[in-house]
């Protein structure tokens, strides 16, 4: 095949994502990367907790990044390995996600006293991935990449 | 297009047992729907609860957040919580989130009455 170069190669092994900021639409993304792992080779558990975390991360970029302005995109870029899925999710950075809410592990029996019992979405992608990195996107926004290895 | 609340919530009576059925996705959107349910059961005086899912194939952080509620609630009225129907992924959610030590997570209704048999 004519212009196989390295970099052609890759990036036929990119999907990318543009999704309004409206809840709902993380369905999409999950469909999306689990139709996509499962082709990888992936076992149905770890399809499970790939859907998971990134139905977290894109709810996040959704409802605190782009504060749910519809007009306002969340990126997903899924690349796929030889050995491993990356999965990058971006917002436009309407909200900074706070360094703590990023280390935080809530507790079953605080959340009983308190109002909002929520909280537990980035801690659910942490414990599902293999690797979780929270930086800020070139454009200003969060954007949180995830990995998740093939295990032969 | 079908992007919300595709959550149907029912409720019914079995072996003095309070049966509520979710069948569809807990999300943010579930809230009110299973409030409802519970407090409707709760004002009933049911002491036994049980959450019954259909191997649901969407719970997400804003759902385990209503059921903790459930399970704040539930607390409070001295009542009983146990859990069926939840698929594999779900029971493992349950358990990392600590829910199990507050609900017993069984794998379907059956077994979920047995157990509340054997507490009373």
């Amino acid at each position: 095949m004519r212009d196989e170069t390295p970099q052609r190669a890759f990036l036929e092994k990119v999907i990318e994502l543009r999704l309004p900021s409206k809840l709902g639409y993380e369905r999409v993304a999950m469909d999306t990367a689990s139709s996509l792992a499962r082709r990888m080779g992936f076992a149905t558990d770890r399809v499970d907790s790939l859907k998971t975390a990134i139905s977290e991360a894109v709810t996040n970029a959704i409802e605190h990044g782009n504060l749910q302005d519809a007009a306002m995109k969340v990126v997903v870029l899924l690349t796929a390995r030889e050995d491993e899925l990356i999965v990058s999710v971006a917002d436009q950075g309407r909200q900074q996600l706070s360094q703590a809410c990023v280390f935080t592990r809530p507790e079953i029996g605080e959340a009983f006293g308190r109002e909002d019992k929520g909280g537990w979405g980035i801690w659910l992608i942490r414990e599902l991935m293999d690797e979780v990195e929270f930086t800020t996107a070139p454009s200003g926004g969060n954007q949180v990449r995830m990995v998740i290895h093939l295990e032969p | 297009m079908m992007l919300e609340d595709e959550l149907t919530v029912s409720t019914r009576e079995r072996d003095e047992v309070a049966v509520i059925d979710l069948v569809g996705d807990v999300t943010t959107f579930a809230e009110e729907k299973i409030n409802t349910a519970y407090r409707e059961v709760t004002s009933k005086g049911a002491r036994l609860v049980l959450l019954n899912f259909r191997q649901n194939d969407y719970i997400n952080s804003a759902g385990i957040a209503i059921l903790i509620g459930i399970v704040t609630e539930v607390n409070r009225n001295h009542q009983k919580l146990a859990v069926s129907g939840l698929s594999q992924h779900f029971q493992k959610i349950f358990r990392m989130v600590g829910l199990a030590q507050y609900a017993g997570i069984y794998q379907d209704e059956e077994e979920a009455l047995a157990g509340f048999k054997s507490l009373t």
